[in-house]
């Protein structure tokens, strides 16, 4: 009688279960918004990171595939949610978080890689000038010497000509 | 022969010269010039890619296609927004003069990054369901895009100057300002016109 009762209230457990989980699990407007609100602040963040990143000069290609692939997500989560299907939006901007997710970081470690290796090249290409510039002003004075000398004979091995009237 | 003074002012000029091309690498890398303008493109081509077979008259049922495309030359990385809407002869459209989008809803959107000079562009697939007709008016239950099948419930009166039930579906371009932190209307806007007919 005992094992009979515990039985029906597996069976009912079972069925309850089964019957509520979706129910509990389905995710309601409110949330799906506060996580597209989410997603679209990440992916913002991304972006102006990785932006800031190639105007430094950075390699972000691999970061912009990213970027491209949250943006279609983002993109779906917005659509999906306008047919009132929350769970998929939800889903969805919980993908494009996950995407975006260190991209922010990344971006910025890359500006400054990107920065260092300007200045340094920067360093580099002032310091050639100088030295260039340098050597083109000791060469110029020693240069006007020597074709100013040369242009002084040359005058001064010149024969008056004689003209008869 | 050339005087004293004139050769000397060529040699200074010719060392001033060459100093101005041991310089140049490094002023290329300090000295900003001044970009040319800044402009974003959007276009909508018909369903061979071309600037015509736009689709027109439309019926239930039948599938139709059309090119959406946006090129970036506003100097760096952007993130655009595509709002797609849907209206009658009597809503509103976006205000070029002024800017500002119309108040309509979007039914779609579509996102992208658009690196300088880059090109983005898509085939559109769009119809529709549950067109009903009643004596003036046209009514329309929905519009399919790219498989999204979304409720839209517009109604148009027969135009009597143009002889057709007139609907129209554009494309608006926002664009992303990290200054405000939020996407603004980029005052660019493409449409076709539909004629909705009975379906055969």
């Amino acid at each position: 009688m005992a094992n009979r009762k515990i039985l029906i209230y597996c069976v009912t457990f079972t069925l309850a279960l089964a019957l509520f989980t979706h129910t509990c699990l389905a995710v309601d407007m409110r949330s799906a918004e506060e996580a597209l609100v989410n997603a679209e602040s990440d992916l913002a963040s991304a972006y102006g990171a990785v932006a800031e990143a190639e105007r430094a000069g950075a390699n972000v290609s691999e970061l912009f595939d990213k970027l491209r692939l949250a943006g279609d997500l983002l993109a779906e989560a917005n659509n999906t949610c306008r047919l009132g299907d929350y769970d998929g939006a939800y889903s969805y901007a919980t993908n494009c978080s996950d995407t975006v997710e260190g991209i922010a970081s990344q971006a910025l470690d890359m500006k400054l890689e990107a920065e260092k290796t300007c200045s340094e090249r920067l360093f580099f290409t002032a310091a050639l000038s100088s030295i260039g510039l340098s050597a083109l002003f000791v060469v110029s004075l020693f240069g006007w010497r020597f074709f100013k000398r040369k242009y002084v004979r040359r005058v001064l091995g010149m024969k008056p000509e004689v003209r008869e009237g | 022969m050339m005087s004293l003074e004139d050769f000397k002012l060529l040699y200074v000029l010719s060392c001033l010269s060459l100093g101005l091309i041991i310089l140049s690498p490094t002023l290329a890398m300090v000295v900003r010039l001044p970009s040319g303008e800044r402009f974003s493109e959007l276009w909508i081509l018909g369903s061979e890619g071309m600037a015509e077979d736009y689709p027109f008259n439309v019926a239930e049922g039948q599938a139709y296609k059309v090119y959406l495309g946006i090129s970036n030359h506003m100097g760096g990385l952007e993130y655009y927004k595509v709002y797609v809407k849907f209206r009658n002869q009597t809503e509103h459209l976006p205000d070029a003069l002024n800017g500002t989008p119309s108040i309509l809803d979007p039914v779609l959107e579509y996102r992208m990054f658009l690196r300088e000079n880059e090109v983005w562009e898509r085939e559109v697939l769009f119809s529709f369901e549950g067109i009903s007709f009643d004596g003036n008016f046209c009514k329309v239950s929905s519009l399919v895009v790219d498989g999204c099948m979304l409720n839209v419930d517009k109604s148009a009166v027969w135009d009597e100057e143009n002889h057709g039930f007139y609907f129209q579906l554009f494309f608006e371009l926002w664009i992303y300002n990290a200054t405000v932190s939020d996407f603004q209307y980029h005052n660019r806007f493409v449409w076709i016109w539909l004629n909705m007919t009975v379906s055969i």
